[in-house]
């Protein structure tokens, strides 16, 4: 029971109380009052009559009884009865009306009971009787009957007015009481806040536990995260330059050309160091390494904060730069060039020749060894070229749809009003088999009658259109409509910019409220680029969705293992690990350890960990062990259907 | 110190068995409960040894009467109130116009006007267990003075009914012998009453209630009822 009940139940109970002491008191009081008023006419009124009757010449029953009808008829008697010595009746009269005055229930319960006065009446020296008065109390009555409803109002008002105050004192008192249920509540549903310290003694020693057990319990997971880091670095790390290494690289590169949601089309840069065994030789060990390090700083400049762009060091030697969604391979290398000159040319006067580069541009459906053999052919031409030179070959696939900015906005507008779009939906299933979710991804459809685009060939033109709230938003509505006719949960995911983008917040918190059946069957996950890029506006989002009952998670997650202390206040409810962690993952012992890890921690967030782009029954078996509760890719698709 | 609380603990100890044997002594033949013994204790405080003689010569008398004719009890009755009582105006007696005296109040100073005497003797009576519809306080108005020059007085005298239909014998301070009402044609009856319906034990209604002092007869039987008249 809240406490406001509680109050109000003690004032009620304690105004009762009051009352009914109170009622009691003037009762019993009022009652006696009466009734010693009534004895007094009583007495009076009986010796005057008996004083009349005494000195009555002639007492004969007719005048006798005239006196006594007299006195009976202008007064207020129940009763008036005259009895001879022996106690028989000479004369009577009664009052025979039943009016009380009072309902018959309050006469029964507080009946008053007036004595009746009594004298003697004599005849000379003789005894004549006894004289017998009994007042009216109906009069009596009627005023206790009133007085006790007018206190019974007057307590009913004052227990409410009691009760109004006790309770706006109460939410004066315990406003800082809200404050500590609302971080128990947080904590409840896995959002590690702090709030301020209260003024209030009691609750500030709970407020202060509390929040030391946030910070502690935040220090543990950064403790852990930077642990898991480190393991995460050193297996797809290189160690000297902190890029990531061959085999991240590849299964990155492998990724990019299969994901249906990379861009469809790109290029890839290879920048070898020139003869790195006589630079060894001529500068040695250390400024080697020091030269290599400035290699590396001018490829993640080139890097910036793009989101698809990655940089590696295959080998000693060698270097990689993927620009997904840059077709334009000879920008590339001039932009590559400029950079190194700048970086590492400037820094090294004395050493003529350092680098090559070769850049070609690729389409999605190329091999990863194909184009890196292509690769490497123009960097061939260009270490032919001379010191620091860089070379672009045209891809050997045909150019993509080659449409201006303006017809994309048209074709995009178009399928988008026209509603050529839907949702491709994957299976999710747990690690013991069962569905979680279908995933859902946008298809569309350019052209009536025309092939279906993957999000990854329409989305970058989508996005740079600022197009891809509408995307979303008509995807949402898709996965609505699906989840009110199937009856497995729908996972739809939104962009970063669709985060950002305030109205599309509030179109879909309304859509969501007026479906609040559906929406908890709906999963929102956002990817972990744009979470984190926009992490306050990410932040809110998810304080917004939280009530309404849907599951807010991460896709791709992986890159920013660094930050999940982070994601500590917001009260996700589960993580998408990036595909590349997952390729191949039964042959690669660094990555297993830094997933396990992974696993074990979110479980203590109580967060989900569901592993994209499985592919293959090894790798399947190798997650479920390393604790994921959730699976998607290929080999899960094929599962679902077999 | 220390002999001084021993001396109060005797003190209170013989006042606590002094109590529990005047509970016991009490005459409980006497149709009432009136506790002799207390009421002579009440005199001696408040009006010395001469009252506190004359309170247990009158408890002697009542437990003498017992068992005797009623005639016999109302003269010796009467007798012994005449006697023991001085005519005195109540202005004299009480410091008040008008002060109706309990018998305890009365024969403890041995004072009292008409209706002192009358009260003494209702109650000598009702301690006698006679009923109280055969007792009447009654106002008289009296004649005295020569028969050709008469004055008139207001009086006051018990009047004692042997049956409830009979002629009441008359008991007076001013006519020493007890006779019946036939035979004082110098009193004339005004009104007579007692203490039915009111003296209902301690109810509500009658000593006990906070108008009895209102009624200088009621505020009597307060005073009786206070001083152990049950």
């Amino acid at each position: 029971m809240s406490i406001y009940r509680q109050l109000w139940l003690a004032i009620i109970g304690l105004t009762a109380l009051a009352f009914a002491g109170s009622f009691g008191i003037s009762v019993y009081t009022a009652r006696n009052y009466i009734e010693q008023q009534l004895f007094m006419k009583n007495v009076d009124n009986a010796s005057s009559l008996a004083k009349v009757l005494s000195q009555l010449p002639s007492k004969d029953p007719v005048t006798v009884g005239l006196f006594i009808s007299a006195q009976f008829d202008m007064g207020h008697y129940q009763e008036i009865i005259l009895t001879d010595p022996e106690h028989k009746t000479l004369f009577e009269k009664h009052y025979t009306g039943t009016e009380t005055g009072a309902p018959a229930w309050f006469v029964h319960l507080i009946p008053i009971r007036a004595e009746a006065g009594e004298a003697l009446v004599q005849d000379g020296w003789k005894q004549y009787g006894t004289i017998r008065v009994l007042s009216q109390s109906r009069f009596a009555y009627q005023a206790l009957w009133t007085g006790v409803r007018e206190l019974a109002t007057w307590f009913m008002l004052a227990g409410l007015a009691a009760g109004a105050l006790g309770t706006w004192l109460l939410k004066l008192l315990f406003r800082p009481l809200t404050r500590v249920v609302d971080q128990a509540r947080a904590i409840q549903e896995r959002r590690f806040i702090s709030v301020d310290e209260p003024a209030t003694p009691e609750l500030r020693a709970v407020v202060v536990a509390m929040n030391t057990m946030v910070g502690r319990l935040k220090g543990m997971f950064a403790e852990e995260a930077s642990r898991l880091d480190e393991l995460r670095r050193q297996a797809n790390h290189d160690p000297l330059t902190n890029l990531p290494n061959r085999a991240f690289f590849m299964t990155w590169l492998q990724e990019v050309l299969q994901s249906g949601e990379a861009p469809a089309s790109g290029s890839l840069a290879l920048i070898r160091i020139a003869d790195l065994d006589a630079l060894n030789t001529r500068l040695g060990h250390l400024k080697t390494d020091q030269l290599i390090q400035d290699i590396a700083a001018g490829m993640r400049e080139l890097v910036g904060r793009s989101e698809n762009r990655i940089a590696a060091r295959l080998n000693g030697s060698d270097f990689a730069l993927l620009a997904a969604g840059d077709d334009d391979a000879a920008l590339l290398a001039e932009q590559i060039q400029a950079e190194l000159a700048r970086s590492v040319l400037a820094k090294w006067p004395d050493q003529p020749e350092i680098f090559h580069v070769g850049t070609v541009p690729y389409r999605k459906t190329e091999q990863a060894g194909e184009l890196l053999a292509t690769t490497d052919k123009a960097l061939a031409i260009a270490e032919n070229k001379g010191p620091n030179s860089s070379h672009s070959l045209d891809s050997t696939a045909s150019a993509g749809p080659g449409l201006s900015s303006d017809a994309w906005r048209r074709t995009l507008t178009g399928a988008l009003n026209d509603g050529r779009i839907r949702l491709e939906r994957y299976p999710v299933l747990a690690a013991g088999g069962q569905a979680l979710h279908q995933e859902g991804t946008a298809r569309l459809q350019l052209e009536p009658d025309g092939p279906w685009l993957s999000a990854g060939e329409f989305m970058p033109m989508a996005l740079r259109l600022k197009l891809s709230a509408t995307v979303d938003m008509d995807a949402l509505q898709i996965a609505l409509n699906l989840l009110a006719t199937g009856d497995s949960d729908i996972a739809v995911n939104l962009s970063a910019d669709s985060i950002v983008d305030w109205s599309f917040r509030d179109a879909m918190i309304d859509i969501l409220r007026q479906n609040p059946e559906r929406s908890r069957r709906l999963w929102i996950e956002v990817p972990e680029y744009g979470a984190f890029r926009h992490f306050d506006a990410f932040r809110s989002f998810c304080l917004q969705l939280e009530p309404l009952g849907c599951k807010l998670g991460i896709e791709h997650f992986g890159q920013q293992f660094g930050e999940i202390a982070k994601l500590a206040e917001l009260g996700l409810d589960y993580l998408k690990v990036d595909s590349s962690y997952v390729r191949d993952i039964q042959q690669n012992a660094g990555n297993q350890e830094f997933l396990k890890g992974l696993c074990k921690m979110a479980r203590n967030f109580g967060l989900l960990v569901i592993a994209e782009g499985v592919q293959s029954e090894a790798e399947l078996s190798t997650l479920v062990e390393l604790g994921f509760d959730g699976l998607t890719g290929q080999a899960i698709t094929q599962r679902a259907k077999g | 110190m220390a002999r001084g609380r021993n001396r109060l603990i005797a003190g209170i100890t013989a006042i606590i068995a002094l109590a529990v044997f005047c509970t016991y002594s009490t005459f409980a033949v006497l149709g009432r409960g009136f506790n002799f013994d207390h009421q002579i204790q009440l005199a001696g405080q408040r009006y010395g040894a001469h009252g506190q003689q004359t309170m247990e010569q009158w408890r002697n008398l009542l437990q003498s009467l017992q068992g005797s004719g009623r005639t016999e009890q109302v003269r010796q009755v009467n007798d012994f109130v005449n006697k023991h009582l001085t005519y005195t105006e109540d202005i004299d007696a009480w410091g008040v116009d008008d002060y109706w005296a309990t018998p305890l109040e009365s024969l403890g100073r041995g004072v009292g006007d008409c209706e002192d005497y009358a009260i003494a003797k209702y109650f000598s009576l009702l301690i006698l267990g006679v009923p109280v519809d055969n007792l009447r306080i009654t106002y008289v108005r009296a004649r005295t003075g020569s028969p050709d020059n008469p004055t008139f007085i207001a009086h006051m005298v018990l009047a004692y009914y042997p049956t409830v239909e009979s002629e009441p014998l008359i008991l007076d301070n001013l006519v020493g012998n007890v006779l019946p009402a036939s035979q004082r044609p110098d009193l004339y009856p005004i009104f007579g009453f007692n203490s039915a319906g009111l003296w209902v034990g301690a109810a509500k209604n009658s000593s006990g209630s906070s108008t009895a002092q209102l009624s200088l007869w009621r505020d009597t039987l307060a005073r009786m009822h206070a001083d152990g008249f049950e």
